[in-house]
């Protein structure tokens, strides 16, 4: 009798953990997307927190230092896309630099309240009138 | 002619101590299964050679990178005539390499201590095989795959130094070097309970005699955790400590695992229960150990943090599959042995809530490695790259740490097998008057927020139940005594320096979880640009940039700002954040500028580079109350521990006169 009703309670706990444990995981994960991996679908990715990856877009970037409101084009070659950043840019912040934005879409602009530059040695901008490798350029940003 | 010798030096004494290290793995089993002392002897001295060879190696590392010898390869890759002393001393442990050495290098110490002064017993011979064993795989991957010896044919004429992140803060000499003598220490215990498995003595002798090394390992890891949370505070400028970030992660699994292990073995000592519990715990404290060096350092999992990636993840994953294998294949061959016997009297009891705790401390661990490892198997199912986010941290686990939070504060009120029901009622009146008092005085000030609150509702409940501690043992002797209070307090404190040990690390307990609430259950976080001259208003603060600076030194160029910090119409302090360069070839790495007070931290970071024409700043300005209890509840942790470390001569021949009636226990168990 005891043992049952331990056994009970056992799978009761078990059970609201699991619940809890995939709900909090469904909310907390932040997807890795380039803008054309966005573009292909918006509608699955409406709401939520992703982490957009690219190149700043020359010519696009910027900064108002009064209102500390930083803008640039993010893209991949295929796909751009506006963004806004409540924020001083990083000291590596540059045209053609690699840039991770995390944040949500908001009517086709991405407002983002994370900025991380990304570096590495293997990925190197193309040159102007060169296509960009797409698969690189993901591997390079994750 | 010398630069050839260094590299030359430290890659042979690499190669000798793996040979030295294989030596004394297999004669140290041979001589431990035959019971052949002449071996025993052979592979402990085999111990003590592979400690000074592998001394000799870190040495020859050293010596090179003082001398600035770049024709070694790590030197040329990492570090940087400029730099200051202490920076090329620690520059040993920033990178893979070196770091792998060092963890060999404190491997081989612990062995070769416990080699000559650990207590002869049946146990030894076999926990010296296993820790040489683990010093095999960990000189071997620095030997063969990470070997920072390799020599330069056309040597650079200087380097680029170690990563500027590292360089910007002394906290990096001292963090990594506490994380693996967290992890070293914690293998002992691990080596002796295979041991025990391997000899059939399933009892505590095993614990007993690796209780101060447990205990070592776990507190050093603990410090190294909260020192790493300091250094990230002091240096990432986000004002933050703790990101819930892969690498922090893998440090804290282990801990809390340890912890556990720590929990459970008083029950055993007491009990003779939980035996199979314990061993499992430790086994995968160590598993879980390598199982982070791997994650982290073979870049499976992206982290913010991982200043050193390499190719040794393949060994580090195999190695884990192995010690996996052989620690929980060995525990299910003796299972017979360590299952217990004894059965929990009372769920309401001392040991009914340090079972309790396990359970929740395993949970806290297994969902931190379920949100580690989900971004994996994410990727592997569908092939997106995913992160998880703090909140998902935050939302399971916080919870459990009020659990952990509630028990902290019954359990050692509970006496051992099953609790009475007058003493218990008075002393859970007692606390629920505490919770009731400080989450009522929470509230009346303004407290809103479920977390923060309960946790200082929590703190009173703990602060209440320390002192009924206290007052149990106190006020008899009290009774008795003709001194003061002070004096008896202070010779209790003499006398069971174990008992008041732990009341001193749950205090800090205490004190650690009233920071993490408020900091980040009330931190303000704000980004200002102010020109020059003129001033920004920010909780209670003027702040001023009044001028701009520029030092230049040896190895480092800063910039920044001076910036005023008012209260009231009173100056209170001057604040410098500033943005340092280390050497050419570096990115800029800002510094911020903190005033602590005991209530709160202002925390100014600075976020644009000041050259002699700007004419303004950009202020990351970050209030965080009761930041700084974080700090000092990890200095009192590790007073605690320290303290109940150090046993009074009195239970020492105490717990020799129980091991002795364990060890004629279990005789009779076996005829």
């Amino acid at each position: 009798m005891r043992k049952t009703a331990y056994a009970v309670l056992g799978v009761a706990v078990l059970a609201v953990a699991g619940i809890m444990l995939y709900k909090a995981l469904n909310n907390s994960l932040v997807y890795f997307v380039l803008p054309n991996e966005y573009a292909r679908d918006p509608q699955g990715f409406a709401g939520r927190r992703i982490r957009l990856g690219g190149l700043v877009e020359p010519g696009t970037v910027h900064f108002n230092d009064k209102t500390l409101m930083l803008t640039f084009t993010i893209t991949d070659s295929i796909k751009s896309y506006p963004v806004r950043y409540q924020g001083a840019p990083p000291d590596l912040f540059k045209a053609n630099q690699g840039v991770v934005v995390e944040g949500t879409f908001d009517k086709g602009t991405f407002v983002g309240d994370q900025l991380l530059i990304k570096h590495s040695s293997d990925y190197r901008p193309p040159k102007p009138g060169q296509p960009i490798d797409v698969n690189m350029l993901k591997k390079t940003l994750q | 002619m010398l630069h050839l010798q260094l590299g030359t030096l430290g890659m042979a004494s690499l190669f000798l101590a793996v040979a030295l290290a294989l030596y004394a793995t297999i004669v140290g089993a041979l001589g431990a299964s035959r019971r052949d002392a002449r071996l025993q002897t052979s592979a402990r001295l085999a111990a003590l050679a592979t400690f000074l060879v592998v001394a000799t190696a870190v040495a020859v590392m050293e010596a090179a990178l003082i001398t600035n010898d770049f024709s070694v390869q790590y030197v040329a890759a990492n570090s940087r005539i400029a730099s200051p002393l202490w920076v090329k001393i620690a520059t040993l442990w920033a990178a893979l390499e070196g770091s792998i050495l060092l963890w060999g290098f404190l491997l081989t110490a612990y062995t070769a201590l416990l080699a000559f002064t650990a207590p002869l017993s049946p146990l030894r011979p076999w926990a010296l095989a296993i820790l040489s064993g683990v010093q095999v795989f960990f000189l071997g991957v620095a030997a063969f795959i990470v070997n920072p010896f390799h020599t330069l044919a056309n040597p650079p004429l200087d380097g680029p130094g170690p990563n500027a992140l590292l360089q910007n803060h002394w906290m990096m000499a001292v963090h990594p070097v506490l994380m693996y003598l967290g992890f070293v220490g914690l293998t002992v215990p691990f080596a002796y309970a295979m041991a025990a498995l391997i000899t059939r003595r399933p009892g505590s002798e095993w614990m007993v005699q690796t209780r101060r090394w447990a205990l070592t390992g776990w507190g050093f890891l603990g410090a190294a955790i909260v020192a790493g949370g300091w250094w990230s505070y002091d240096v990432l400028g986000w004002g933050g400590y703790w990101a819930w970030d892969p690498v922090e992660n893998v440090s804290f699994m282990p801990w809390l695992t340890a912890t556990a292990f720590i929990h459970g073995v008083q029950v055993q000592e007491r009990r003779r229960m939980l035996k199979s519990w314990n061993v499992m715990l430790i086994a995968l404290t160590f598993c879980l150990s390598i199982l982070g060096t791997f994650l982290t350092r073979s870049g499976v999992i992206s982290s913010v943090h991982a200043f050193a990636s390499g190719p040794v993840g393949p060994a580090f994953l195999a190695f884990f599959v192995l010690v996996t294998l052989f620690a929980f294949g060995l525990i299910a061959l003796r299972w017979d042995q360590v299952r217990d016997r004894a059965e929990l009297d009372a769920v309401v009891s001392r040991e009914g809530g340090f079972l309790t705790a396990n359970i929740l401390f395993l949970a806290i661990a297994f969902a931190v490695l379920l949100g580690t490892l989900f971004p994996l198997l994410v990727e592997a199912v569908s092939g997106q790259r995913v992160t998880v986010g703090p909140p998902f941290f935050d939302q399971v686990t916080l919870p459990l740490w009020m659990l952990v939070f509630l028990l902290m504060g019954i359990g050692p009120l509970l006496p051992w097998r099953k609790a009475e029901g007058a003493s218990l009622k008075r002393n859970l009146l007692w606390l629920a008057g505490g919770f009731v008092v400080a989450g009522g005085l929470a509230l009346a000030l303004g407290m809103r927020e479920i977390y923060p609150t309960l946790t200082v509702a929590l703190a009173g409940y703990n602060l209440v139940s320390l002192g009924l501690l206290l007052g149990q043992v106190l006020v008899p002797r009290l009774r008795l005594s003709t001194r003061g209070a002070w004096s008896v307090l202070w010779g209790y404190a003499h006398e069971s320096r174990r008992r008041v040990g732990s009341m001193i690390a749950h205090l800090a307990i205490v004190i650690i979880a009233l920071g993490i609430a408020f900091s980040s259950g009330y931190r303000v976080d704000q980004q200002v640009r102010i020109d020059f001259g003129k001033s920004a208003a920010f909780q209670g603060y003027t702040l001023t940039p009044v001028d701009r600076f520029m030092d230049r030194s040896a190895s480092r160029i800063s910039s920044g700002a001076v910036v005023d910090v008012s209260k009231g119409g009173r100056q209170v302090a001057t604040l410098r954040p500033r943005i340092n360069i280390f050497g050419s070839s570096q990115e800029p790495v800002s510094k911020p500028a903190v005033m602590t007070t005991f209530s709160h931290d202002l925390y100014l970071n600075l976020d644009n580079t000041i050259g002699p024409t700007t004419s303004y700043v950009v202020l990351r300005m970050v209030y965080s109350p009761l930041v700084s209890w974080i700090w000092f509840g990890g200095l009192l942790f590790a007073f605690g521990v320290l303290m109940s470390l150090m046993p009074a001569r009195r239970q020492l021949a105490e717990r020799r006169l129980e091991l002795a009636g364990e060890a004629s226990g279990e005789e009779h168990a076996q005829a």
